[in-house]
C-alpha cells in the first residue's frame, strides 16, 4: 500500500485510465473509496472517512491555528445500475443509479459486480428477427436487459437483487491527447482534486485544504456527500469540482464549454460572487486559460448543497469540460484536468487568513 | 413470536388502524400509542407532532421510527346551498381509491366520499377535483354542524381479517407502528441508546423524520414502513407472504452497506426471512433520516402490502409478526463495529 | 466414443471442465479450434474490406490444404483432396466401385463482417459514417469504432442525457446524425489518421468463460472457424473450402466462387441468431445457443436439399448430436446462392447459434461449435458412402 509521503509520478492521463476505471455507482462508493484513498495519500497530511462514506485528503496549512477550512468536493460515484430482478432463462433486469439516455445502451458491455464479477451483454434483437419498422422506434428503459450468457440456476445463485452492475468499457485514447471512458463524470474531478493536493503539499497554503471524495451525488434530490460532508467540515468555502458538458453536435451555445480550453468556472446563483472574481483573477495571472459558463439557478453539482450547509458556505464550480456525458465514452482533454489543479492550488496558496465573505455593516 | 404476544400485536394494529391521525392532525393516533406504550419509555412530543419514545442506554443512539399518520382529506369548499363540500387529498390517495370510502372527522362526525361524475364517459377515473364530500347537513340552515374549510378527516377502517391476510384500510403505516410497539414491549435489554420515533407528517413529504431525527441526532436508524407490490415493471418481484423486505433503493434512498448488514444479521439471529426489495416510484421516510447532519446510516425494513385498487389494501399477518420480530432483534442487536476512519 | 458423448458430458460437468470436455471432437471429428475462433473473431474485415481477416485465415489453413488462393473477389478458396486410405475405401465399399465418383463437396463460411465506412471528414475532424450490412442504428450511440488500417479508434458521440427530453428518447438517432469522434479538432489533423473509404469495427474484444465464448462478429466468424477446423484432418471426400467475401451485402463473393468450384454438394456454415430474451425462451424465440447447431430447412435465400438436409438429420440421430431447425423464413446465407450457381448445387446451411449477432458483441456457446464440425464431418463421411441419398 502507498503511504503518505511517497512520490507518485504518474501523469493525469494516468490518473485517469485508472481512477476512472474504479466501479462504484451512487450508495456502493467502497468499491472506490479505498483507491482513491490511497491515491489522497500520497500528498495529503491525513485521510479519513466517514460513516456515510465519504473520504477526506488534509493538507494543513501553515496559518496560526485555529485555520480556516476550504473543503474541495469532487463526488466519486459514477452513473450505473442495480440488478432489480432476475428473468426466466437468467436475463437481468436493472434499476438506473444516474440518469441514462436508454439509446445509449443496446448492444453494451456491461460487468456485474457478483463475486467474481462477470461481463454481460445489453441484449439486442439481430435486424433478422425484428419485425418491419421495429428499428425506428427507440427501446425505453425497462424493455432492456442484460444477458451474462450463463444458466438461470447459476445466475440466480451468485447474483443478488442489488447487485452492482457498471458500463464496460477500458479507457480509448483518442487523438490530440484526449481520453475517453466512462466514469469521466466525476472521477475527472477526483483526479483534480488529487493533482490540487499535490500542487498544495510542495505550495503550502495559509488555510487547511480538504479534498472530499463526496458520495451519491448522482442520485436522488440531495446532493447527499457533499451535504453531510460540509455539515461535518463547516469549511469557509467550499468549492466542487464537477464535469461540464464539452462542445458537440447537436448543443446550442451556451449550453457547452469547449474541450482543451482550459476549466470552466461556473457564474449564477449558486456561486458566490467574490470566489468567483478571485478564481478568475489567479487564472488571469498564471496564464491558465478558462472558459465562462453560465447557471442561472442550479450548477446541478455537489455546490447546492455545501451552499446551504450548516449557515451557508460561499462557494465556487471548476468544470472540467467533458463532451458526451452520462454515457460509455466521456471524452475528456487531460490538459484541462492539470489547469484546473493549477488554478485551484494557485487561488488556495494564497487565501490571505483573514478572508471572509461576510460583512458587518453596523 | 408467541400466541400471546401475537394477539397482543394484533390488538395493538386493530387500535392503531382505528385511531384518527391524517397528516399534520396525528392526535388521535398518539393518544392510541401512548396507551398503548404506558411504561415503555419516556415520552416527548416536538414541534412537528412527532412522538418520541427514549429508552436510555450507553451504546451509540439508534432511532427506529415509523411514521404514523395515515391520508386523508381536506376540505376545500363547503357548497352554501347543499352542505356538500369539496375536498383536497393529504397524502398519497389516488382519487378513484377514495370513490365511496368514509371520512372521519377530528369531532368523530363522519362523511361519504363521493365522485360528482358530471358528464365523464364510462371508463374514465375520477380527478380529486371531482370528489365531494356528503356530510347529511342542509347547507341552507346555520347548521352548527355545518363543516367549514380547512376540516381535516381521517379515512375511517374498519379492519378484517381474512384468513392469514388483514384488510385495512390505514396499513400504511400503522403496520409499522404496531411493529415497533410489539418490539419494544418484547425488548427487555438493548445495547444502544434506543429512540423510538413516531412521526408526523410522513405524507406531506417526510418532514416529521426531517425534525425528529434532527433532534434525536441518532448514528444509525432503521425506518419501519409499508411497501406496495407494485407492477411487474416497478418491483423487483417482491410479493405478501414472504417475509419483511429490506429497501436496497427507493425513491431518494440507498441502503447503507453497514446498516443494511446489521439488519441482516438481525434477520439471521431471529430466523426471519428478507425479501430484497429495489422501487423506484415510491419512498419512505428514510431520504429524510439519512440526510441529516453529519448523515445516518440507514436501514428500511418494509412490510409487503397488496394494492386493491380500494382505500384498503392487505397485508400478510405473519409478515407483520417477523417485521415486529426483525425490530426487536435489531434492537436487542450490538451495536455495528465502524470501519474506516483515520487513516 | 459415440459422438454425443463429449456434448452430454460438458453439459453435466462444472464450466471450467466442460471446456476441456467440448474442445475434443466426436468419433475421429477434427478439434474445434477455440483460438481460431479468437484470431478471427478479434480481426477486422468489414464487407468489401476483408483483406485483414482473410490472410489470419490464410495463415492458419496454408498447412492443411493442397491449394489455397484468392480469387477475384477476394474470397479465400482452398481444396482438399481426400487421404489415400479414405480414398481406397471409398472405392472398396463406396459409390466409385459402382462406377460412381464421390461428390465434390464445397464448404463455405463468409469473412466478412458488418460495420460502417467513413464517406466525409467534416471541417471540425469528425467523422460521418454509412453502414455495411444490417446495422441497427438503435445499437451505435456511444460505441467504439476502431477505423482503417491503423485501427484509430472513434466513438460514436451523443448529446448528453441532460440534454435530452423524455420526448426525444423516444426517437431513433438516424444514420445520417451519427458521427464518429476520433479526438481530431480540424479536418487536417483528422485526414492525417483516417481516409474517406475507411472501415470501422466495433472495438470488441474476445473472451472466455466455461462454455461461452464472447466477441464480435461471430456472424460469420464461427463459420470461418468451424471450416477452419474441419480440414484440420483431411476429408473423407474431395472438399473445397470457400472463405467468403461480401456476404452482408448481398451474397456477392458466393456467388461468384460457387460458379469457379462447381460443386455437386454445398454446406454453407454460419453463425446464426439466437432468439434467448426475457419472455421468449420458449420455441418460438429457436435456434437457442447451447442446444446445438442449427439446420435451415428453408430461409429467404434458400429452399435446402431434402436429401441433404435428410442425410444430416439421420447423421445427427445416429451419432447422437443434438440439432435444432432454424426457424423458417428469416435471414438468408450464401447457400441461397450457391444452391443456383450453374445447373445447380444441393445446398444446406449448419449454423452455431448466437446470441446478439450484428452488435458489438456476441455470445455463443463452445459445445456448439464443436457440434457442428461434428455434424458435417460426419456429413461428409456419408457423402462419400452415399451420394445422392436412395
Amino acid at each position: 500500500m502507498l503511504t503518505s509521503g511517497d512520490r507518485d509520478d504518474r501523469s493525469t492521463a494516468d490518473w485517469l485510465r485508472r481512477i476512472t476505471s474504479l466501479p462504484g455507482v451512487p450508495g456502493h462508493e467502497r468499491a472506490a473509496a479505498p483507491e482513491i484513498a490511497r491515491a489522497f495519500a500520497l500528498f495529503a497530511d491525513r485521510v479519513t472517512r466517514d460513516r456515510v462514506g465519504n473520504v477526506y485528503g488534509w493538507v494543513d496549512g501553515v496559518g496560526a491555528a485555529p485555520r480556516p477550512r476550504a473543503m474541495l468536493a469532487a463526488h466519486m460515484d459514477r452513473i450505473g445500475f442495480l440488478v432489480k430482478r432476475i428473468e426466466p432463462g437468467g436475463f437481468l433486469r436493472l434499476s438506473e443509479v444516474g440518469g441514462f439516455d436508454p439509446r445509449t445502451l443496446p448492444g453494451r458491455e456491461v460487468v456485474v459486480h457478483a463475486k467474481p464479477p462477470m461481463v454481460a451483454i445489453f441484449g439486442t434483437k439481430p435486424p433478422h428477427l425484428q419485425k418491419k419498422g421495429e428499428s425506428e422506434k427507440a427501446i425505453p428503459f425497462d424493455d432492456l436487459y442484460v444477458d451474462t450468457g450463463r444458466p438461470e440456476r447459476e445466475v440466480r445463485r451468485r447474483v443478488p437483487v442489488g447487485t452492482m452492475v457498471t458500463l464496460r468499457q477500458p479507457p480509448v485514447d483518442l487523438l490530440g491527447g484526449r481520453l475517453a471512458a466512462p466514469g469521466m463524470d466525476d472521477r475527472a474531478g477526483v483526479v483534480t482534486v488529487i493533482r490540487t493536493l499535490e500542487l498544495l503539499r510542495d505550495h503550502r497554503p495559509w488555510w487547511d485544504v480538504v479534498g472530499v471524495a463526496t458520495v451519491e451525488e448522482e442520485f436522488g434530490s440531495v446532493f447527499f456527500g457533499a451535504r453531510t460532508a460540509s455539515e461535518r467540515l463547516g469549511p469557509s468555502l467550499g468549492i466542487a469540482i464537477d464535469v461540464s458538458h464539452g462542445d458537440m453536435p447537436g448543443a446550442r451555445e451556451g449550453e457547452t464549454v469547449p474541450l482543451g480550453a482550459g476549466p470552466s468556472l461556473c457564474v449564477g446563483a449558486n456561486i458566490h460572487p467574490l470566489v468567483f472574481d478571485g478564481l478568475r483573477q489567479t487564472a488571469r495571472s498564471l496564464g491558465v486559460p478558462i472558459s465562462i459558463e453560465g447557471t442561472p439557478m442550479s450548477s446541478g453539482t455537489d455546490a447546492m448543497d455545501i451552499q446551504i450547509a450548516r449557515e451557508g458556505i460561499p462557494t465556487a464550480v471548476l468544470g472540467i469540460p467533458c463532451r458526451y456525458m452520462h454515457t460509455g465514452v466521456e471524452v475528456v482533454e487531460p490538459r484541462d484536468v492539470d489547469r484546473g489543479a493549477r488554478l485551484l492550488a494557485g487561488y488556495l496558496a494564497e487565501l490571505p487568513m483573514d478572508w471572509s465573505v461576510s460583512e458587518v455593516l453596523k | 413470536m408467541s400466541p400471546a404476544s401475537a394477539s397482543s400485536l394484533e390488538s395493538a394494529l386493530g387500535t392503531l388502524l382505528e385511531a384518527y391521525g391524517p397528516p399534520g392532525r396525528e392526535s388521535g393516533v398518539r393518544a392510541a400509542l401512548r396507551r398503548l406504550l404506558r411504561g415503555a419509555g419516556a415520552f416527548t412530543e416536538d414541534a412537528t407532532g412527532n412522538l418520541h419514545v427514549h429508552r436510555p442506554g450507553s451504546g451509540p443512539r439508534l432511532l427506529v421510527t415509523a411514521h404514523m399518520d395515515a391520508p386523508g382529506v381536506i376540505v376545500t369548499r363547503v357548497d352554501g346551498a347543499t352542505g356538500s363540500g369539496r375536498l383536497s387529498i393529504l397524502g398519497g390517495r389516488r382519487a378513484p381509491e377514495l370513490v365511496g370510502a368514509i371520512a372521519r372527522f377530528e369531532d368523530g362526525r363522519r362523511a361519504l366520499i363521493g365522485w360528482d361524475r358530471g358528464g365523464a364517459k364510462e371508463g374514465t377515473e375520477p380527478d380529486a377535483d371531482a370528489l365531494f364530500l356528503e356530510t347529511g347537513v342542509d347547507g341552507t340552515k346555520k347548521d352548527p354542524k355545518r363543516r367549514s374549510v380547512g376540516d381535516v378527516a381521517a379515512l375511517e377502517d374498519r379492519p378484517i381479517r381474512l384468513g392469514d391476510l388483514w384488510s385495512a384500510v390505514n396499513l400504511d403505516n400503522r403496520a409499522g407502528c404496531a411493529a415497533i410497539v410489539a418490539a419494544l414491549k418484547k425488548v427487555r435489554r438493548h445495547a444502544h441508546d434506543l429512540h423510538a420515533v413516531f412521526s408526523a407528517q410522513s405524507d406531506l413529504g417526510a418532514r416529521g423524520a426531517t425534525t425528529g431525527a434532527f433532534g434525536v441526532d441518532p448514528e444509525i436508524a432503521v425506518v419501519v414502513d409499508v411497501a406496495h407490490v407494485g407492477d411487474a415493471k416497478d418491483s423487483s418481484g417482491f410479493s405478501v407472504g414472504k417475509g419483511p423486505c429490506v429497501v436496497l433503493k427507493e425513491m431518494g434512498f440507498l441502503a447503507h452497506p453497514e446498516a443494511l448488514e446489521w439488519v441482516r444479521k438481525a434477520a439471521r439471529s431471529a430466523r426471519v426471512p428478507l425479501q430484497n426489495l429495489i422501487r423506484e416510484s415510491e419512498g419512505s421516510d428514510a431520504r429524510a433520516v439519512r440526510a441529516t447532519r453529519f448523515g445516518v446510516p440507514t436501514a428500511v425494513i418494509a412490510i409487503p402490502a397488496r394494492r386493491t385498487g380500494s382505500a384498503a389494501s392487505l397485508i400478510h399477518a405473519r409478515d407483520l409478526a417477523q417485521t415486529s420480530e426483525l425490530i426487536a432483534a435489531v434492537m436487542a442487536a450490538a451495536p455495528t463495529k465502524r470501519k474506516g476512519g483515520r487513516r | 466414443m459415440t459422438p454425443g458423448t463429449a456434448a452430454g458430458r460438458a453439459k453435466r460437468t462444472a464450466a471450467g471442465r466442460a471446456k476441456r470436455t467440448a474442445a475434443r471432437g466426436a468419433g475421429g471429428a477434427p478439434r474445434f479450434r477455440d483460438d481460431l475462433l479468437e484470431a478471427f473473431s478479434n480481426a477486422p474485415g468489414v464487407s468489401g474490406g476483408e483483406g485483414a481477416v482473410r490472410s489470419i485465415v490464410a495463415q492458419a489453413v496454408r498447412d492443411h490444404v493442397d491449394s489455397l488462393e484468392v480469387d477475384a473477389m477476394g474470397s479465400l478458396v482452398a481444396r482438399v483432396a481426400p487421404s489415400d486410405g479414405a480414398a481406397r475405401s471409398s472405392r472398396e465399399n463406396g459409390a466409385a466401385s459402382r462406377g460412381r465418383r464421390p461428390p465434390h463437396v464445397m464448404l463455405c463460411a463468409h469473412l466478412d463482417e458488418v460495420g460502417v465506412m467513413v464517406t466525409a471528414i467534416e471541417k471540425e475532424g469528425r467523422l460521418k459514417f454509412r453502414r455495411v450490412g444490417g446495422l441497427d442504428p438503435r445499437i451505435l450511440v456511444s460505441q467504439v469504432f476502431r477505423i482503417g488500417p491503423r485501427r484509430v479508434p472513434g466513438v460514436v458521440g451523443t448529446l448528453p442525457a441532460h440534454m435530452v427530453t423524455h420526448a426525444d428518447e423516444e426517437k431513433v438517432t438516424p444514420f445520417e446524425e451519427l458521427y464518429l469522434d476520433i479526438g481530431a479538432a480540424s479536418r487536417e489533423e483528422a485526414s492525417r489518421e483516417v481516409s474517406i473509404g475507411d472501415h470501422g469495427v466495433f472495438d470488441t474484444t474476445y473472451e472466455r468463460w466455461g462454455t461461452i465464448r464472447k466477441g464480435k462478429a461471430f456472424d460469420d466468424r464461427a463459420g470461418c472457424a468451424v471450416l477452419a477446423s474441419l480440414i484440420q484432418r483431411r476429408p473423407p471426400l474431395p472438399v473445397t473450402a470457400v472463405w467468403s467475401v461480401q456476404e452482408e451485402v448481398g451474397l456477392r463473393g458466393a456467388t461468384a466462387a460457387a460458379r469457379r468450384v462447381a460443386p455437386d454438394v454445398a454446406i454453407v456454415l454460419e453463425g446464426t441468431a439466437a432468439g434467448e430474451a426475457p419472455g421468449a425462451t420458449g420455441d418460438e424465440s429457436a435456434p437457442h445457443m447451447g442446444e446445438g447447431p442449427a439446420v435451415t430447412i428453408q430461409d429467404r435465400s434458400l429452399m435446402a436439399d431434402p436429401g441433404l438436409v435428410r442425410t444430416i438429420e439421420r447423421i445427427a440421430k445416429s451419432r447422437r448430436i443434438p440439432i435444432q431447425w432454424k426457424r423458417p423464413g428469416i435471414g438468408g446465407t450464401d447457400a441461397g446462392k450457391i444452391a443456383l450457381s450453374g445447373a445447380g448445387v444441393a445446398a444446406a446451411v449448419v449454423s452455431v447459434p448466437c446470441r446478439y449477432i450484428h452488435a458489438p458483441a456476441a455470445y455463443l456457446d463452445l459445445r456448439d461449435a464443436q457440434r457442428a464440425v461434428d455434424l458435417v464431418w460426419h456429413t461428409l463421411e456419408a457423402l462419400r458412402k452415399e451420394w445422392p441419398p436412395r
